[in-house]
């Protein structure tokens, strides 16, 4: 009886996960194949032939300036981003953990920049930003300032507004969950214990949301690491290759200059660098998962 | 008590500067043509609504088709997502199929950007016809969504109280039958957290869009960056296609706004 009931069980854990197998089959082990066999290949669009190349463009790649300078924006960029993104998130977390009138309504309206794609969210920043027409030049000429996006000084701040922008409803809203997630009980003891406002979230409050902040932190780096769209429509990795990041560092050596196999072994080398972290990547996020329960 | 007034207001400024591009967006929508060239500040509207109706097609551009193309490959994400991801999670945690490792494998794909599959994907699809088909970019978008899912569903399904499924069992239910009649009921707001948020990504998807379409199955966030480029100088009906594209996800997941705070902490996973 109890043979049969786990070869039954066995049967239909094969059956009921055969969909994701063969998704899996399809969509992670055959390209990552066909990945690697371009990364070694000599594939370049406006030549018929491809051949096998070896490590050519591994090597090749390892003094190409432009993929590590993307790296370096990359990181740099992620790193800004997600700081200021933490801190606004969980101050606008603590605002909101409070009882005042239109709460609810303002909370779903904070929630909105989540629900705009980026792409669609750079093309409006571009409207508003847009020298002649966008209200921001307006607004900033009408006390004598003048700012261009394009500008060299101005394009790393641009590009940090439209991300802080975007991904703060984000970080507000898993840290106002881990906020929720609080015993309230904590609070009344603090406060039996004399403790002030200020002592209560610098001793209390941080300290216990300290692992969920590290998670949101984590998953905004790595967000950001893959940041594509908005950057590539407001400027396209330009002026020149100072905002490239290494997603469109990638993209523009495939699909611009035509390079396969070099942009091949790029995405390649990213994941290899990437690699070293993702076993403490992957306790961090199971650690996350049962905290919050 | 005392009505915090002084919070109200001091949210309410902060929320406006995080929403200053759709309202400047929706804003240039409503002005008319002269009103936009003559300045930010020319207060002109537009009655007629010209510019909704011309980037619904009055002035021929291709932006109904790639509304059609985002709907469609939106929809058809969330179910194939949904199909594959339901009856693995349920295998992963109650039968331990895989051990821990396709959870891990799913987290290791997480973290693992995009970009990286963009390529084989475009070799892919290309050697099986499947560029610029929408069912290309649902395959594309499943993918990326399928780790999202499983680990929102196999969370879900780690929740649900044991004894329920044992007494099925022990009544003579099959699994087949514990899955549809006990497990799918009780998965309701999982399902529909994994549902809001895959329409969502796969909504905002720009990068796989850009690398496997070319015009037949553009969804609108290509399309409206394309027209940024194309029509540059007519922002008014730009804006009028950058707002239409933004109300369904936005219609939905507003509608839907519980799931979507749920998928979100709970998954802590953001496609």
């Amino acid at each position: 009886m109890s043979t049969t009931y786990s070869q039954e069980r066995k049967i239909a854990g094969w059956l009921l996960s055969a969909p994701l197998l063969i998704l899996l089959a399809g969509l992670l082990i055959w390209p990552m194949y066909l990945g690697f066999k371009t990364s070694i290949t000599h594939d370049i669009l406006s030549e018929f032939e491809t051949y096998p190349a070896g490590f050519e463009n591994y090597k090749n790649l390892l003094v190409e300036p432009n993929f590590w300078s993307s790296i370096r924006f990359t990181l740099i960029f992620a790193l800004v981003a997600s700081v200021i993104e933490l801190t606004l998130g969980l101050g606008l977390a603590l605002l909101f953990d409070r009882i005042f009138p239109g709460k609810r309504f303002l909370f779903s309206l904070m929630l909105i920049p989540i629900m705009i794609a980026p792409s669609l969210m750079a093309v409006m920043f571009r409207l508003i930003l847009n020298e002649n027409i966008g209200i921001i030049p307006g607004l900033l000429s009408k006390v004598g300032l003048s700012y261009s996006i394009f500008d060299q000084n101005n394009i790393f701040t641009s590009l940090i507004i439209l991300d802080v922008i975007e991904f703060t409803a984000f970080t507000f809203l898993l840290s106002y969950s881990a906020l929720q997630n609080m015993s309230s009980e904590i609070y009344e003891a603090a406060a039996i214990d004399g403790a002030n406002k200020r002592q209560t979230l610098l001793r209390i409050t941080l300290p216990i949301l300290k692992p969920a902040l590290a998670i949101v932190f984590l998953l905004r780096i790595l967000d950001s690491i893959r940041t594509f769209d908005s950057i590539y429509i407001l400027t396209g990795g330009g002026p020149g290759t100072s905002t490239q990041t290494v997603g469109i560092y990638i993209y523009k050596t495939a699909f611009i200059y035509g390079d396969f196999g070099l942009a091949a072994a790029a995405a390649i080398v990213l994941v290899l660098l990437l690699t070293p972290f993702m076993p403490f990547i992957i306790k961090q996020f199971n650690l996350g998962t049962e905290s919050s329960r | 008590m005392k009505r915090n007034w002084g919070v109200t207001a001091a949210v309410s400024v902060i929320v406006f500067v995080f929403l200053i591009p759709l309202t400047g967006a929706f804003y240039t929508s409503l002005r008319t043509d002269a009103a936009i060239a003559s300045g930010p500040f020319v207060w002109e509207f537009d009655s007629n609504w010209t510019h909704y109706k011309n980037a619904l097609g009055a002035a021929g551009y291709d932006f109904p088709s790639f509304f059609r193309n985002s709907i469609i490959i939106s929809l058809g994400t969330v179910l194939l997502t949904i199909l594959v991801s339901f009856p693995a999670s349920y295998a992963i945690v109650r039968l331990g199929f895989g051990g821990p490792w396709l959870l891990r494998l799913a987290l290791a794909l997480r973290i693992t950007p995009a970009i990286f599959f963009v390529i084989p994907f475009y070799k892919l699809f290309t050697a099986y016809g499947l560029i610029d088909r929408p069912l290309g970019l649902i395959l594309a978008n499943s993918f990326i969504n399928m780790t999202l899912a499983l680990l929102v569903f196999a969370g879900a399904i780690k929740e649900m109280p044991l004894e329920i499924e044992e007494a099925a069992a022990v009544d003579g239910a099959s699994i087949w039958m514990t899955l549809r009649k006990i497990v799918l009921p009780l998965l309701g707001p999982g399902l529909a957290a994994v549902g809001v948020l895959t329409f969502l990504f796969s909504w905002s998807d720009y990068l796989f869009a850009v690398v496997l379409t070319s015009s037949e199955a553009t969804p609108v966030t290509v399309g409206a960056a394309n027209f940024v480029t194309s029509y540059g100088v007519r922002w008014g009906d730009i804006s009028a296609a950058v707002c239409l594209s933004i109300l369904p996800p936005l219609v939905f997941a507003t509608a839907a706004q519980k799931y979507l705070v749920k998928g979100l902490s709970s998954g802590a996973v953001k496609g």
